[in-house]
């Protein structure tokens, strides 16, 4: 079951086309990373699913149905570039904005209630905004973002001022809400995490759809022909190696070798395991998969080369 | 609770709240009172009774001066510099030395301590009338008693009435009328500026802090709008309702406790001084008039009309100018480049305000057709009423008004809606008209 469908939505800003008839769907209760180079459209596509701004053509269905506000009310959007009233104290700003997303005064205190002590930081309840550092305010925003507890979560750069602990804590949170059944958007530009924790991916550039996916399926299909083995003792470099294999690296300690080696593309595992299994004790093997950021800058920019073409 | 008065109660309760808030609550009313009571308080103590010698050369101005609240004549026998030396022992406040010969009309007025501002002024003028005086019966030979009370007779007794179409006539206080005219006009133009700058500002930090962000996911950015010019038109009419209750005490509370010893003018003397003829009863009389027509000019004054007007007057002009300043502010990135969008939105009020205090009248034909004009009106219009304004042309004014209102907000939502997540751009006026066909 798809909670969010685009289909050929299209949206222009004067003469630039900021999505060209865009189509993707976003699985009920998967982790969405919704990547791509600066300007290529995501906040335009994350505002049209927000309903900030409407779509010229094409249609996005909530569920199944034509997105309302209503559904717009079920939905947790925390923005890239994202602001706290500074005079106002803590606890009444999120309350605030939970009850502009419609929640009742005293359940918002409830909730609010919760998460401060879940984040242990029931101290700053009545510290005005000014006083907190630039992480802390992150977390309050993050904190206003699912104090409504919304099926629906789009985080937009959730990680950008936070420290390692508190990224690694955000990470958990996701996960968690993740697991309590909410479907997440995560538009980032740090592909380690999006490896971590996202189950789909659609790179975007230029408004179109470059890749779109299971994170391991478009790993794989930028595979490179690429394995690592090590083996056993030290490895004979005067062995002279059949031409459709190379070897990138070599990295050796006192009791083994480890070699990273690209295949040409009429061989693959099995050519590389036999030609070693009869000289070496094979300790390990398995084959590198490009990063996602391998994916993202290959992908990137072989299509931007294509643009530039065109 | 819908989402418009959760917006309008934050608006409202955030500002009401602050410090600066009720500092200029209180603050005002405290001014207006020490404005209004200062004049008069001077007028009674400050400038004390001030004891002058007086040393004429010819002697003729000796036993001349007439003693009033403020001043008190002594004629002491002795050199210019043994009274020099007792106005420096604190004697007397002042030595007046009439200079003699043919110059009767040359003095020095030494002073070892600075005297009140007005002490020249009035020994002047009473020398002035000693040697008016003394020219009639010197070279006119008249009797100055006698030419007194002609001069009394003489006095003209003007009252101003306003006749209207049934013929009737009422009468007005022109000067009571223009001043009150003025003074709500500048009140108007205060508020709306005021109160309107408020939104503006408040729409560019949401905008500058990335607040708006985070908001128009939840709420139509016309109701976020609406809820804040709403919300601050509630802190400007509490905050109103505030200073002209707290003047109102202010004022009950100096009457209360500084009954007339402290405020009781200088009047009785005065008329005093001039008594003594047999004259006299027909000058008193008049005097009475004159009291008389100021009662019923202030009794006829449209105190009722003029504070609902100004009501009216004020909200639809707020809600006019709030909204076209909560449009410019969201086109802007910081409060200098939206300075050049405002200025054209204020310059009918400005105007408006320049006709007024270079003192055209209510009825001249500028005023009546800014009157009607829905970005000056709200001046212009109070500018009017306490002079009269026909029924029919207060209508037709408010009905202007409030369609422009209508127009306004329609006009600011729709730029509203573009300018708020629109960062990093110099907007100018034509742009904004762009935006009105997105």
């Amino acid at each position: 079951m798809n909670i969010i469908e685009t289909h050929d939505v299209t949206k222009r800003f004067g003469s630039h086309t900021a999505l060209n008839r865009l189509s993707l769907s976003i699985r009920q209760g998967s982790i969405f990373g919704l990547l791509g180079p600066n300007g290529a459209g995501k906040t335009t596509l994350i505002r049209i699913l927000t309903c900030i701004n409407v779509a010229d053509s094409g249609s996005v269905l909530f569920q199944g149905h034509p997105i309302t506000p209503a559904d717009v009310a079920r939905i947790g959007y925390l923005p890239e570039e994202r602001g706290l009233y500074k005079k106002m104290k803590v606890s009444e700003q999120v309350i605030y904005f939970a009850r502009l997303r419609g929640m009742e005064k005293k359940d918002a205190e409830k909730s609010l209630r919760a998460w401060f002590e879940k984040f242990q930081i029931e101290s700053w309840w009545d510290r005005r905004v000014e006083e907190l550092s630039k992480g802390m305010q992150q977390k309050v925003q993050f904190i206003s973002t699912v104090v409504h507890r919304p099926d629906f979560l789009i985080f937009d750069e959730p990680f950008s001022g936070f420290d390692p602990i508190n990224a690694e804590q955000l990470k958990q949170e996701i996960r968690e809400l993740k697991r309590d059944g909410s479907t997440i958007i995560l538009s980032t530009h740090n592909m380690a995490s999006v490896e971590e924790i996202c189950d789909d991916i659609a790179l975007i550039n230029h408004g179109e759809l470059l890749l779109n996916g299971a994170v391991g399926t478009v790993r794989r299909q930028f595979r490179q022909n690429k394995f690592r083995i090590s083996v056993e003792g030290a490895f004979d470099t005067s062995t002279p190696l059949p031409d459709w294999a190379r070897i990138i690296s070599t990295d050796s300690d006192k009791h083994a070798t480890t070699l990273v080696l690209q295949l040409s593309d009429d061989h693959g595992a099995n050519d590389l395991l036999r030609l070693f299994i009869e000289q070496y004790r094979i300790a390990d093997f398995g084959e590198i998969l490009p990063s996602m950021n391998d994916v993202f800058i290959q992908a990137v920019q072989s299509n931007s080369q294509k643009h530039q073409q065109s | 609770m819908s989402k418009i008065s959760v917006i309008i109660s934050r608006e409202f309760l955030s500002r009401v709240r602050k410090r600066s808030f009720i500092v200029s609550t209180l603050l005002m009313p405290i001014i207006i009172v020490v404005i209004i009571l200062l004049p008069v308080y001077i007028a009674n103590h400050v400038e004390k009774e001030s004891k002058i010698f007086v040393l004429d050369d010819n002697d003729y101005f000796i036993n001349k001066f007439h003693n009033t609240a403020k001043l008190k004549f002594e004629y002491p026998s002795g050199e210019l510099d043994d009274l020099q030396q007792r106005c420096i022992a604190g004697e007397c406040d002042a030595v007046l030395h009439i200079l003699g010969g043919s110059q009767g009309n040359r003095a020095n007025l030494f002073f070892f301590e600075d005297p009140p501002l007005s002490l020249k002024g009035d020994i002047a003028e009473q020398m002035d009338e000693i040697m008016f005086d003394r020219t009639l019966q010197q070279e006119f030979q008249l009797d100055i008693q006698r030419y007194k009370s002609i001069k009394e007779l003489s006095h003209s007794d003007i009252q101003t009435l306003q006749i209207d179409e049934a013929g009737q006539a009422e009468t007005r206080m022109v000067e009571l009328n223009r001043i009150a005219g003025i003074v709500c006009g500048a009140l108007i133009y205060m508020f709306v500026f005021m109160y309107a700058n408020q939104v503006m500002r408040s729409v560019i930090e949401e905008k500058s802090n990335r607040i708006m962000e985070v908001i128009v996911s939840s709420v139509k950015p016309f109701q976020f709008m609406m809820g804040k010019i709403v919300g601050v038109a509630l802190v400007g009419l509490t905050q109103f309702a505030m200073q002209i209750a707290f003047v109102a005490l202010l004022l009950f509370a100096v009457q209360l406790f500084a009954p007339q010893t402290m405020m009781g003018g200088p009047a009785p003397t005065e008329v005093s001084a001039t008594a003594g003829t047999a004259f006299d009863g027909a000058a008193v009389a008049s005097n009475d008039a004159d009291l008389f027509a100021d009662i019923s000019a202030f009794y006829s004054f449209p105190f009722s009309t003029l504070l609902i007007c100004f009501f009216i007057y004020f909200l639809i002009g707020y809600l006019i100018y709030a909204s076209l300043y909560a449009g410019v502010g969201s086109a802007t990135d910081n409060e200098t480049d939206s300075n050049q969008l405002v200025l054209p939105i204020s310059l009918p009020l400005v105007f408006t305000l320049i006709a007024i205090t270079i003192g055209l009248s209510p009825q001249h034909e500028l005023i009546r057709w800014l009157s009607f004009i829905p970005f000056t009106s709200p001046m212009a219009m109070l500018y009017r009423i306490p002079s009269g304004v026909p029924l029919w042309e207060l209508f037709v004014s408010i009905g202007l008004l409030v369609a422009t209102f209508f127009a306004c907000v329609w006009f600011a939502a729709k730029i509203y809606r573009v300018g708020l997540l629109t960062y990093g751009r110099k907007v100018g006026w034509r742009e904004l008209f762009r935006w009105l066909r997105l």
